[in-house]
């Protein structure tokens, strides 16, 4: 009987001893990861932090500033008063997430480190300013929220820059994320959300995702064509229904399936303004993977381009693997196939073209001012490198203000100012095409008077499907963007 | 151990409980006040009480048994006022009342001793299993049912010109009578229920009518279990039959079969029952089920997780971030702020209590008195497996009090007095 017993009291002993086992591997071994778990709001160092300087737009709206705890003075609580407007440029910083945008960029500005250091600490003891600094933005916040509502609650990107310095007037990715929430009490739970997002909210379209740029992509093959003094606008191509591409069974056609003119010749002008593939991919056989990716490179293809938040580089396979396949440049050309690029980049290949062939380094931090308000430093504008001579820039300008005025791009038109633009209708497999839209404006501005570059990328046609174009889709968010910015 | 040096320890744990409370309220800016000194005076009045009534009644009690259920209740008492001061103070009128059950018990057995029980064995078995069927009154009655997180465990009666309902848990009552009644039936039956009526395999079957127990044990099981959603009362009950089944007969048949019955009755309850189904998904893969049915779980995993081994401090952690911090889960709140340390010292108590108990057990030559210390240390020893295991993530939460630390009036009654007739069995086993 008691044989029983014991027995009955070892198996609950036994018992006890795997709880005994199960508390430490909780509490100890596994422990620290429970611990430090995004999502256990045990980590309060989440909503407050040191206080970080404010971040403020050109026309001095704050999009960013600290304010003090309310349950400790020496903590500050992060803000961002215009929640999802800025977040892609601005982004946030979280002890859970870290930090994106200008927020990591420019963190050595905004924190007050400089105490850390034996000048700082000599600097803090001689009462001098040790409070973080502020940045002023080049961002305009105006033209942002214009953007913003103008894309709407489209998959995309929208960019606008002063072609003349490089400084972004607008930067707006959809679908953002409001950073007051990777802060606020739940922050945990949303940050996780947003990381685990298929459409990836948190991913900046405009710098740092690549799409195929479709005719967008013309501009570079044109430019190519007119730097090697192969073509001029008024050049004469066959104009073919489609274009047999030699050594393939594959044809290119035109967008509507039909001639580019008369179905007899065509000028390079009149196919730039309707944006005929068959012109276009005979073109780029003509100037030829080697020439063509040299263009493509000359506007910064294949390299990160220098920029205040992260960067995708924009890609095109070389111009060996190109020349040895003459269907592949053949689509190359028309911005099909493996040729990639980000809204940044098409709206820098339009900026070249309005700034006489020049790409400025384009800059998101006009200046950095102290907690007193006194301007420490600012962003001189620097020439990042030519894409193309001023003779062919201003070629490209006519060509792409006739876009506007009678061609692809007629919805970018703004009353009363010389628009210039271009057009692309990306088709992807699987999906349905990516509008595009890269325009400027005015064309040749006279000295001093403002100019702007937009690009638009509208993914998988945004709300209009398969019937999206880039000049009924992306167009028309250019426009107001242009308009807001001449108005 | 001394009688004397059980009265030290039983202050030393009124002493635990009186600091705790202290260091609570010196967290949140406050110096010594009157909850420190209401604290000690209730926990030294209670267990004092008790071992008064020990001294009197029951000399030759277990000395290890007190003191051990003063620390545990002491600890878990300092969460419960570190969460919520109003259930504090309403469980300090609790202990009272259940030191007073404890020592009404003594007085009632002080000359009959436990074998009194067996005479009114079916009356405390109807009266248990009335208990248990309790909430199943409807609402309209004066004395009626009420379902509290989807479980209907609880009995409310409203009493005219009391605006609050009394209201108790009749299950943890119950499940002591049942535990009387299961003692003192297999005292009679045991042998007969031992004997082989026929060998199948490596198996030896009793006759089949001795194993009709054992389909009561299910059937009470399930019918908890069904009408009433409480997952952990009917793993508890089934658990303590099939264990005092083995225990007296010391046929390995009834902890098979019984294991071949739960495994079953799961497997129907997983098909059957979405919120069994829920909670072994959770149990699973807790994280998965962050915002839902894993949601208490991954609480409890970050407290503890933060708790590391020291804890964070009584006062000092987020307890009150886990849902049900103060019944089922008062563990992981323990774990949180006293860390890996309290943990074990909470484990220990345990073990410590189970020993004992089976330690009178073994030492019992009366069967029905073997059978009753056992069938009552299952009880408790099986109760805190069930709900630690639960929180430890060792097997799916089922809701059950922690013996003497959760919060609610009648577990604590419930256990004080399994306490109370524990200490009555060592005492009678003694001469």
């Amino acid at each position: 009987m008691n044989v029983a017993l014991r027995r009955a009291a070892y198996v609950l002993f036994a018992a006890f001893i795997v709880l005994v086992g199960s508390s430490t591997w909780i509490q100890a071994i596994n422990g620290p990861e429970y611990r430090d778990d995004p999502r256990n709001p045990r980590v309060v160092a989440w909503r407050t932090g040191r206080e970080r300087g404010p971040i403020v737009t050109a026309d001095q709206q704050v999009i960013a500033f600290s304010s003090p705890a309310e349950d400790d003075a020496k903590l500050f609580q992060r803000e961002y008063p215009f929640g999802d407007l800025y977040a892609h440029a601005v982004g946030y910083t979280s002890v859970l997430f870290g930090s994106r945008g200008i927020e990591r960029t420019h963190a050595e500005e905004l924190t007050s480190d400089r105490d850390s250091t034996i000048s700082g600490v000599l600097n803090g003891l001689l009462g001098g300013d040790t409070r973080p600094r502020g940045l002023r933005l080049t961002l305009d916040h105006t033209l942002q929220t214009v953007a913003t509502e103008a894309l709407g609650e489209q998959k995309g990107a929208v960019i606008a820059l002063d072609p003349e310095t490089g400084a972004v007037l607008a930067l707006v990715s959809f679908p953002a994320f409001d950073p007051n929430s990777l802060i606020g009490a739940d922050a945990g739970q949303t940050g996780i959300d947003l990381e685990n997002d298929p459409d990836e909210p948190l991913r900046n379209r405009a710098t740092d995702e690549t799409y195929s740029p479709g005719s967008v992509f013309k501009i570079l093959t044109a430019t190519s064509g007119l730097d090697n003094g192969l073509v001029s606008p008024s050049s004469t191509f066959p104009d073919p229904v489609e274009l047999e591409l030699p050594g393939s069974e594959s044809t290119i056609s035109n967008f509507d399936g039909e001639v580019c003119n008369d179905g007899v010749a065509v000028t390079l002008e009149q196919a730039f303004i309707r944006s005929c593939n068959t012109t276009f991919a005979q073109l780029g056989m003509d100037v030829g993977g080697n020439r063509l990716v040299e263009t493509a490179e000359d506007f910064g293809f294949n390299e990160i381009i220098p920029f205040d938040l992260p960067v995708l580089a924009s890609a095109i396979p070389s111009g060996s693997e190109l020349e040895a396949n003459l269907p592949a440049t053949a689509q190359t050309a028309i911005g099909q196939r493996d040729v990639q690029s980000t809204p940044l980049q098409m709206a820098l290949a339009g900026a070249a073209v309005a700034n006489g062939g020049v790409i400025m380094k384009p800059y998101l931090v006009y200046d950095v001012f102290t907690s007193d308000g006194v301007v420490e430093s600012s962003t001189a504008p620097e020439e990042w490198r030519r894409a193309m001579s001023p003779a062919s820039a201003s070629v490209l300008a006519e060509l792409m203000e006739q876009v506007v005025v009678s061609g692809t791009g007629r919805r970018a038109a703004v009353p009363g100012i010389r628009i210039a633009g271009k057009t692309g209708t990306a088709q992807v497999t699987g999906q349905a095409p990516h509008a595009w839209f890269v325009g400027f404006g005015p064309v040749a501005p006279s000295p001093g008077e403002p100019s702007i570059v937009v690009a638009v990328v509208v993914e998988s046609g945004g709300g209009f499907g398969e019937s999206a174009t880039g000049g009924s889709v992306a167009a028309p968010i250019a426009q107001q963007v242009l308009a807001a910015f001449f108005g | 151990m001394t009688r004397r040096a059980e009265a030290g320890l039983i202050a030393a744990a009124a002493l635990v409980a009186a600091v705790g409370v202290g260091i609570v309220e010196f967290t949140r800016g406050n110096w010594l006040n009157a909850q420190v000194v209401v604290t000690f005076a209730v926990f030294a009045i209670t267990f004092g009480a008790v071992q008064v009534a020990v001294r009197l009644w029951a000399p030759g009690g277990s000395s290890l048994l007190l003191p051990t259920a003063a620390f545990l209740t002491a600890i878990g008492f300092i969460e419960i006022y570190r969460i919520d001061g109003d259930l504090a103070a309403v469980q300090r009128w609790s202990l009272l009342i259940a030191g007073g059950a404890a020592v009404g018990v003594l007085w009632v057995l002080r000359t009959s001793g436990v074998a009194v029980l067996r005479r009114y064995r079916y009356v405390l078995l109807a009266v248990g299993v009335g208990f248990l069927l309790l909430p199943l009154l409807p609402d309209a009655w004066p004395i009626h049912g009420a379902t509290v997180n989807g479980s209907r465990l609880w009995v409310r009666i409203d009493l005219p010109g009391l605006d609050r309902a009394l209201s108790f848990q009749p299950g943890e009552i119950a499940k002591v009578l049942i535990t009387i009644f299961l003692a003192s039936y297999l005292a009679e039956r045991a042998e007969a229920m031992s004997t082989v009526h026929r060998k199948i395999g490596p198996f030896k079957l009793p006759e089949p009518r001795h194993l009709f127990p054992v389909f009561i044990a299910a059937g009470a099981a399930f019918a908890v279990l069904t009408y009433q959603r409480d997952l952990g009362a009917s793993l508890l009950l089934f658990g303590l039959f099939v264990a005092m089944l083995y225990i007296a007969t010391g046929r390995s048949f009834y902890v098979i079969s019984g294991g071949f019955i739960a495994i079953g009755a799961g497997l129907v309850a997983y098909g059957a029952f979405d919120h069994v189904q829920r909670r072994i998904e959770a149990w699973l893969d807790p994280f998965g089920h962050f915002s839902d049915a894993g949601y208490q779980t991954v609480q409890a995993l970050f407290a503890m997780g933060s708790g590391a081994l020291t804890g964070s401090g009584i006062g000092l952690g987020r307890p009150d971030l886990i849902p049900a911090a103060t019944t089922d889960f008062i563990f992981a709140a323990v774990a949180e702020e006293m860390g890996l340390a309290g943990s074990f010292a909470v484990l220990a108590g345990f073990a410590l209590l189970v020993a004992a108990g089976f330690g009178i057990a073994i030492r019992s030559r009366d069967r029905f008195r073997k059978y009753l210390a056992s069938g009552l240390t299952v009880v408790i020893g099986l109760q805190a497996f069930i709900i630690l295991a639960g929180v430890l993530r060792i097997m799916p939460i089922t809701g059950i009090t922690l013996p003497f630390m959760s919060y609610g009036g009648s577990s604590l009654v419930a256990n004080m007095v399994i306490l109370a007739l524990l200490l009555k069995v060592s005492d009678e086993e003694r001469v």
